[in-house]
């Protein structure tokens, strides 16, 4: 596991409560947190992750839509037909049946954004950064220069000067 | 000592746009006397704002206004709104590029003859030759501290380069080396050396490589010929009675429309605006748009063939860690019919972070697939390609019935692939991959085309009036003293990254228009 660093200039990664209050907090998707954080978790299922990864991408997709009022609509509407394409809730069934009814629906506008959102936040936290190996920020570490920029071993060096 | 201009002033020469091609010709402009406003549409940052973040960096540096696309390429369905990407600040997207520096080659520039008739491409030979550009290659290089040139050192080797290098010499492509880039590997021209922090693309806090904010605009101002207008993005250029560009009109950064008067006009905005700006001057003198008489502004729009190959190795490449794009190979950059498409390729590097190759692996990819090669990340390491795409005369820049805040139309990139693009692609691809696995490459993952980083063509110089847009100085054909500075100038794209080749014509037109002032002709 790597030791990754967001950039001192930027604000630090703000905590997220670890019980159900996490909802509380949310806005325009205060009622479908839970379906949400499921459907992340669909779209990048990275088993090693903790459930707060998921959360915070969903407290990010709550802030846009904060800003785009047709964007809640849209994304309430869509977690509804997702609730409604089996006999239990989205969040309730079990893996396959998630995949399945997500391929059925990956044109819907919300669905892209929800995808591409996702993606866009989750790999954007440094707590998966550390758990993939990426170290982020480090001109204020004096770059990678004297930190292994080339410590590459298993393939022979290059000439230097190549 | 600072520059001053009057608006009504019309001795000065009006740049749109503080890029590559608009910032270095300031430069040379006023460092030969001439006088000179910038218009920039972006904020006037320094190394202080930048950041170490790729999204960070990303939402600061880049032009967000919105555009539309169409066509059958990859990047109107995965980026529909931003099908090109560059950089809206001061110094434009030198501010964020990786600084590859390569020349064309004689044989793109006389494409139509070495080609032949390709069907459906709209080919021409480049009205100058590479013999004309060869002086100014060396300008560019040396005021660029371009590695390999003018005695300056490679940049050093790293872990993402000593993949491709392994795989190439397994191979017999001996060309691999590090390649040439506008990037110190030794102080040069006060600026440090390279510490291999790996965000040169967010605006480069250690300025060791070269952009016109650190470099050309800074020497410009201290001449006292240079007055830089941040934050003003212009609109419209108008025209006298005669059909000679007279001012420019701009909105400022309080919101306020101004004019200001020109004795010429150069257009720099990064081929897409410099483009849009064109159709949108229309006058009873040029119904289609400013020097758009033959129809071909617009049009013969270019972005290269640029992908990249992610592939996943055994053990840890981490590639973010030093410069993003050092290594090159040539073997595929001539033209080789035997191939079975027309022009070349260059093999480079390409490495990204963990959120943008999330991002750009495959947009649209979910699942336990995506999701476990994303968590390989530290073992994964990028190759790259940068081709020659075929000019279409349906490839274009045109106006949408949608305005931007200014009142603007918003354009719309259309770009369909032709059967030669989608050939060079599925060989390059090859190529890529066929590299990393003689490396031990475990998979290799072929990412689509991300937004266009290289726009070129849709302002075209040519011999003929009738076939583009300006002459062999980036002159446009109609109007005498109108200019264009920017990769849309090009007369055929070349394979290879495309800055050198913006910055030594900017040299060179420097140079042309201050002949021309001279002699009074203009
Ligand atoms: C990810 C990435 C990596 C790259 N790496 C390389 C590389 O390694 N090698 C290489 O050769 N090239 C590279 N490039 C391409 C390179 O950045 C461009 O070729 C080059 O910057 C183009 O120069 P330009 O002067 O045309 O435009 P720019 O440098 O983009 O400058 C245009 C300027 O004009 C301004 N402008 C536009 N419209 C207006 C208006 N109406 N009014 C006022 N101002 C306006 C813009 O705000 C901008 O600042 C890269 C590009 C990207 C996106």
């Amino acid at each position: 596991m790597a030791i990754a660093h967001k950039d001192p200039k930027l604000p630090p990664p703000e905590p997220i409560p670890e019980g159900p209050e996490w909802i509380e907090e949310l806005g325009p998707f205060a009622s479908v947190g839970e379906t949400l954080a499921v459907l992340a978790r669909t779209l990048c299922p990275h088993d090693s992750l903790p459930e707060r990864c998921y959360r915070r991408v969903v407290r990010a997709q709550d802030r846009i839509a904060a800003e785009t009022q047709a964007l809640g609509v849209t994304v309430r509407d869509f977690c509804a037909l997702l609730d409604s394409r089996m006999p239990l809730p989205f969040a309730e069934l079990s893996e396959s049946y998630r995949v399945n009814i997500l391929k059925t629906l990956e044109n819907e506008p919300a669905f892209i954004f929800l995808q591409r959102s996702t993606v866009r936040f989750l790999y954007d936290d440094v707590e998966v950064w550390e758990a993939f190996g990426y170290e982020g920020a480090s001109v204020h570490l004096g770059g990678y220069i004297h930190r292994g920029f080339d410590d590459l071993d298993w393939l022979p060096n290059p000439p230097s000067g190549d | 000592m600072t520059a001053h201009y009057q608006l009504d002033d019309d001795g000065v020469v009006v740049i749109i746009g503080s890029g590559a091609g608009g910032g270095t010709l300031a430069n040379e402009l006023a460092q030969k006397g001439i006088d000179v406003v910038l218009l920039e549409a972006g904020p006037h940052l320094t190394a202080d704002d930048f950041v170490n973040d790729e999204w960070g960096g990303y939402e600061m540096l880049s032009w967000l206004d919105k555009r539309t696309s169409s066509g059958n390429w990859r990047v109107a369905k995965d980026h529909p709104t931003a099908p090109s990407w560059s950089c809206k600040v001061v110094g434009g997207t030198t501010v964020h590029w990786s600084a590859c520096c390569y020349r064309l080659i004689e044989d793109e520039m006389r494409a139509r003859t070495v080609y032949g008739d390709v069907p459906g491409a709209s080919l021409i030979d480049w009205p100058i030759t590479l013999a004309d550009l060869e002086p100014y290659y060396d300008k560019a290089e040396a005021k660029m501290g371009v590695t390999r040139t003018h005695g300056l050192p490679a940049l050093p080797p790293n872990n993402n380069f000593k993949v491709m290098y392994a795989g190439a010499k397994a191979l017999g492509y001996d060309s691999v080396s590090t390649g040439r880039h506008a990037i110190n590997s030794v102080p040069y021209d006060g600026r440090p050396a390279t510490i291999e922090d790996g965000f040169t693309i967010t605006g480069d806090k250690v300025g060791s490589r070269w952009s016109t904010l650190n470099v050309e605009i800074p020497r410009g101002l201290a001449t006292g010929k240079l007055e830089l207008r941040a934050e003003c993005c212009a609109v419209q250029i108008e025209h006298d009675a005669a059909g000679k560009a007279s001012a420019v009109v701009y909105v400022d950064a309080g919101g306020m429309t101004r004019r200001q008067k020109a004795r010429a006009v150069v257009l720099a905005g990064n081929c897409v605006e410099s483009s849009r700006l064109l159709l949108y001057s229309t006058s009873a003198l040029f119904p289609n748009g400013l020097a758009n008489g033959w129809g071909h502004v617009g049009r013969h729009y270019l972005r290269h063939i640029i992908q990249t190959v992610w592939s996943i190795f055994d053990k840890p490449v981490n590639m973010h860690r030093g410069e993003i794009m050092i290594g090159m190979l040539d073997e595929f950059a001539h033209h080789d019919p035997s191939r079975g498409f027309a022009g070349g390729y260059y093999v480079e590097l390409n490495s990204m972070g963990l959120p943008t190759t999330a991002a750009f692996l495959d947009p649209g990819w979910w699942g336990r697939d995506f999701a476990s090669v994303m968590e390989q990340y530290a073992n994964m390491a990028g190759i790259f390609m940068s081709g020659e795409d075929m000019p279409q005369p349906d490839n274009r820049i045109t106006l949408t019935d949608d305005v931007d805040t200014y009142g603007v139309p918003v354009a719309n990139i259309h770009y369909d692939e032709h059967d030669n693009d989608l050939k060079m692609r599925s060989h390059g691809y090859k190529t890529l991959s066929g590299i990393h696995k003689a490396a031990g490459a475990k998979r290799s993952i072929e990412a689509p085309a991300y937004p266009a980083s290289h726009n070129l063509g849709s302002n075209r110089m040519s011999a003929r009036a009738e076939d583009g847009v300006l002459d062999g100085h980036g002159r446009a054909h109609e109007v005498a003293n109108l200019f264009v500075c920017d990769g849309s100038q090009f007369a055929t794209g070349g394979a290879c990254n495309p800055t050198l080749t913006i910055v030594a014509l900017a040299i060179r037109q420097a140079d042309f228009i201050a002949k021309e002032m001279a002699g009074g002709a203009l």
